[in-house]
């Protein structure tokens, strides 16, 4: 393993303080794990936050059901390698209902399966503390975020009414019905994420790298068929493409973009010279103006 | 992952060797009054020195043509008022961090908002910066709030500012009225402890002094203020600074493992050094610095470890680990310096809790001094202070805490004062005055705990929400019992 540089460092030793800040003011926190890259990361600084003990709280996973399968089954490896607690919750109201990415608009699937599944699996499990894996560097108001980001009773975020938060002194004193949402990763960039995953050594998602995968061209994005529910529009036909992801949720609103990185080095080069941010690629994002921070209102992490 | 790859990875961009790049990101803040151009002078510096992706770009350029508020020219405030609310009323509420890399240096920008009511979320940002950029906007000068987030940014302890004379277009380009600007400036900043002062004439509109050097102002021969931002120092600890680690909490594991987890503050610490628990004085050898990556001979200032000692010192969190000589003060009554933040002004009744590097400590009394006038920027006699008022103040403590003076080592020198009932964060102060055994708890002092609660808390067990409930029930009756004069102390036995 190469030493971090000194910016990596500080960025690892400002996330473990945040973990421990929140793991002792909090009654029962839980991690909200996304299986991505800043999952990644997330992951392995709560692991470095604790160590020699383990993680002092359960992971949870908010499946929709329309996860890449690559995903999941990376999910179930890491969890059992770590030996960690996992909890996957999928709306099922939601899914009686039959609510999905092909027949509902992405603000509609987003709000039942993805919100209101976080908040009650939140709600069932007596949490009062979520680490996410939000960069302020993903989307404009994400970057008006603190570090414990306060919601009131419902899980919603007012953004005039954010706690003051000064120096390194994070105050986790909750007040009736509030509850928190915590960002180790705040101070992190899309780059720093990679050059933290290459330098470490960590696993990622193979979807990150480059390989011919099935593929529908759709309104200029490029959409994988991941499974058999995948709907094709007439005249559709899936192709081999030789794709990657630079972001990861689920398959039919997530795009993707050709390349041939198939090393860590390589994604790492692509995405620094990247000309769009990350966010380009995902789909429910650019459903409305505002779209990021009316969902976070209602209750999205 | 082989090695090959690594160097690969980390040689991307080859214009600069990664050593030159490999210092930690200089933490930039933006601040001055309402109007006078901030978001606008950091979205030019984003689209200008390339912090922009393109169809970041292609949204600005689309948003600019629908609000049209500088007629074809591009809204460059879009950039960073990334609230819906911001973006209707075309204001900055709350403060937003961009980060962006030239090819010399990392940055984020704190972009905060200038708007009196927003002041809180100013102080929050410059608590987090290494150097402000205080602008002006040339045809007003210095007013009021320049001068308030003038004493913010001393008052949290930022040494560095530069003061940028925007909208220089808007005045002719006129030096005259530059200097008298930035001579009224300086004149001011005798009153704060600032290290570094450069004034830079801008004009974030048209970008002249920001990245590109202005044609239009021969005069001005100092650096750009990216130049500037390049190549000036951030933020460096002395180098004898004393040993300090807050205890953020105890981790046990199996074979016996019990270690103190916290991020040093400040000072080394080496295997073999001596550390003491600065509230009992108690004193063991360290034997071992934990990390998940094995373990450490010594660890500094920014290190987030574990410390494993050669005796238990029966501490938790909230004590701090400190080196034999240079202790912090075992306090109990302390002077401090203020910003309010809370809506609700101080109340000398209310119940405060002070957050100080990782100790909560109940506050048995607390009274203001003094307020600065941010005409004058003179202390005045006061006894009361409100929201986005710096004010002096003396508190006591329900117990004793490890303190330091802020100007002597920030991070077990400042604190927050919480709110006991509802855990809003009321003020953020730094230290300036610890005492020791001044405000020791008397036989006057009632102690409110679950014995003489029992009654009016019988309905209550031990979970966690009738603990909440038994707090916040002991809270309410400290408030009349402090208002009918009685000193009073809470035992949340949490």
């Amino acid at each position: 393993m190469t030493a971090l540089t000194s910016h990596l460092k500080l960025l690892e030793a400002e996330s473990i303080h945040i973990f421990r800040e929140a793991a002792a003011q909090f009654r029962a926190p839980v991690l909200l794990y996304s299986i991505g890259k800043d999952s990644t990361v997330l992951l392995h600084l709560a692991r470095k936050a604790f160590w020699p003990a383990k993680p002092p709280f359960p992971l949870l996973h908010v499946d929709t059901t329309w996860k890449f399968q690559d995903m999941i089954a990376f999910r179930d490896r890491t969890v059992s390698e770590m030996g960690l607690d996992l909890i996957v919750h999928t709306n099922h109201d939601g899914l009686a209902k039959n609510i999905n990415p092909f027949d509902h608009p992405p603000s509609v699937y987003t709000d039942i399966m993805k919100t209101q599944a976080l908040r009650q699996a939140l709600d069932a499990g007596g949490f009062d503390a979520a680490f996410g894996g939000a960069r302020r560097d993903e989307e404009a108001s994400r970057a008006k975020e603190r570090v414990f980001s306060f919601r009131a009773s419902g899980h919603s975020w007012d953004p005039r009414l954010q706690r003051p938060e000064m120096w390194q002194l994070l105050n986790g004193r909750l007040g009736k019905d509030e509850t928190v949402r915590v960002f180790p990763l705040s101070n992190w960039t899309e780059a720093d994420v990679w050059r933290y995953i290459t330098l470490e050594e960590l696993d990622v998602v193979p979807l990150y790298f480059a390989k011919e995968r099935l593929t529908v061209e759709r309104d200029g994005q490029i959409l994988m068929a991941d499974d058999e529910r995948m709907r094709l529009l007439p005249g559709e036909e899936p192709r081999l493409r030789k794709i990657r992801f630079r972001t990861l949720g689920c398959y039919p609103l997530t795009a993707a973009i050709e390349s041939d990185a198939i090393r860590l080095d390589e994604v790492v080069t692509e995405t620094l010279e990247a000309r769009v941010s990350e966010r380009a690629g995902r789909l429910i994002d650019h459903d409305q103006a505002g779209a990021m921070e009316m969902k976070k209102r209602e209750g999205y992490f | 992952m082989n090695m090959a790859a690594l160097s690969e990875a980390q040689s991307f961009q080859p214009a600069v060797h990664p050593d030159d790049k490999s210092e930690a990101m200089l933490r930039l803040l933006t601040c001055g009054s309402v109007d006078d151009g901030k978001s606008t002078l950091i979205g030019r510096l984003l689209w200008d020195a390339a912090g922009v992706t393109d169809d970041q770009r292609a949204a600005i350029l689309h948003a600019s043509h629908a609000r049209a508020v500088n007629g074809e020219r591009i809204d460059f405030s879009l950039l960073l008022d990334g609230l819906v609310a911001e973006r209707e009323q075309g204001i900055t509420i709350d403060i937003a961090w961009r980060y962006f890399e030239t090819e010399r240096r990392r940055f984020v920008i704190i972009d905060s908002p200038g708007h009196e009511q927003y002041t809180r979320n100013m102080a929050t940002g410059a608590s987090h910066a290494d150097i402000a950029i205080l602008l002006v906007d040339a045809r007003h000068g210095v007013k009021r709030q320049t001068r308030r987030h003038a004493a913010i940014c001393n008052l949290v302890g930022i040494k560095k500012v530069i003061l940028a004379v925007n909208k220089m277009d808007q005045i002719d380009w006129s030096e005259e009225r530059y200097r008298a600007i930035e001579s009224d400036f300086r004149g001011i900043a005798g009153n704060f402890s600032f290290s570094d002062i450069v004034s830079i004439p801008v004009a974030a509109l048209t970008g002249a002094n920001v990245v590109a050097r202005s044609v239009e102002m021969p005069w001005y021969d100092g650096p750009t203020l990216l130049e500037y931002l390049e190549s000036v120092e951030a933020r460096t600890e002395p180098l004898d600074a004393p040993f300090r680690m807050p205890v953020q909490l105890v981790l046990r594991a199996s074979n016996d493992f019990r270690g103190y987890a916290g991020t040093v503050t400040s000072g080394t610490i080496r295997v073999g050094d001596r550390v003491v628990d600065a509230r009992s004085g108690l004193g063991a050898t360290l034997v071992r610095i934990a990390t998940m990556d094995g373990d450490l001979e010594s660890a500094s200032s920014g290190d987030a470890v574990t410390l494993v000692l050669d005796t238990d010192l029966d501490i938790s969190r909230g004590a701090v680990l400190t080196e034999t000589q240079r202790r912090p003060t075992n306090a109990d009554v302390l002077e401090a310096r203020l910003v309010w933040l809370s809506e609700k002004p101080f109340d000398p009744e209310a119940g405060y809790l002070l957050r100080s590097a990782t100790d909560l400590t109940p506050v048995t009394s607390m009274s203001v001094s003094a307020l600065i006038d941010f005409e004058t920027l003179a202390s005045a006699q006061a006894h009361d202070c409100g929201m986005n008022d710096i004010a002096d103040c003396r508190i006591l403590l329900g117990r004793s805490t490890a303190l330091d003076l802020f100007a002597e080592l920030p991070l077990t020198g400042n604190f927050v004062l919480v709110n006991a009932i509802d855990g809003a964060t009321v003020a953020g102060g730094v230290i300036t005055w610890v005492q020791t055994g001044a405000a020791a708890v008397g036989d006057n002092v009632l102690v409110l705990d679950r014995a003489r609660l029992s009654g009016l808390c019988a309905d209550l067990g031990d979970s966690p929400d009738d603990r909440a409930e038994y707090e916040r029930r002991a809270q309410e009756v400290a408030i009349l019992l402090r208002s009918a004069g009685v000193p009073v102390l809470i035992d949340t036995d949490r």
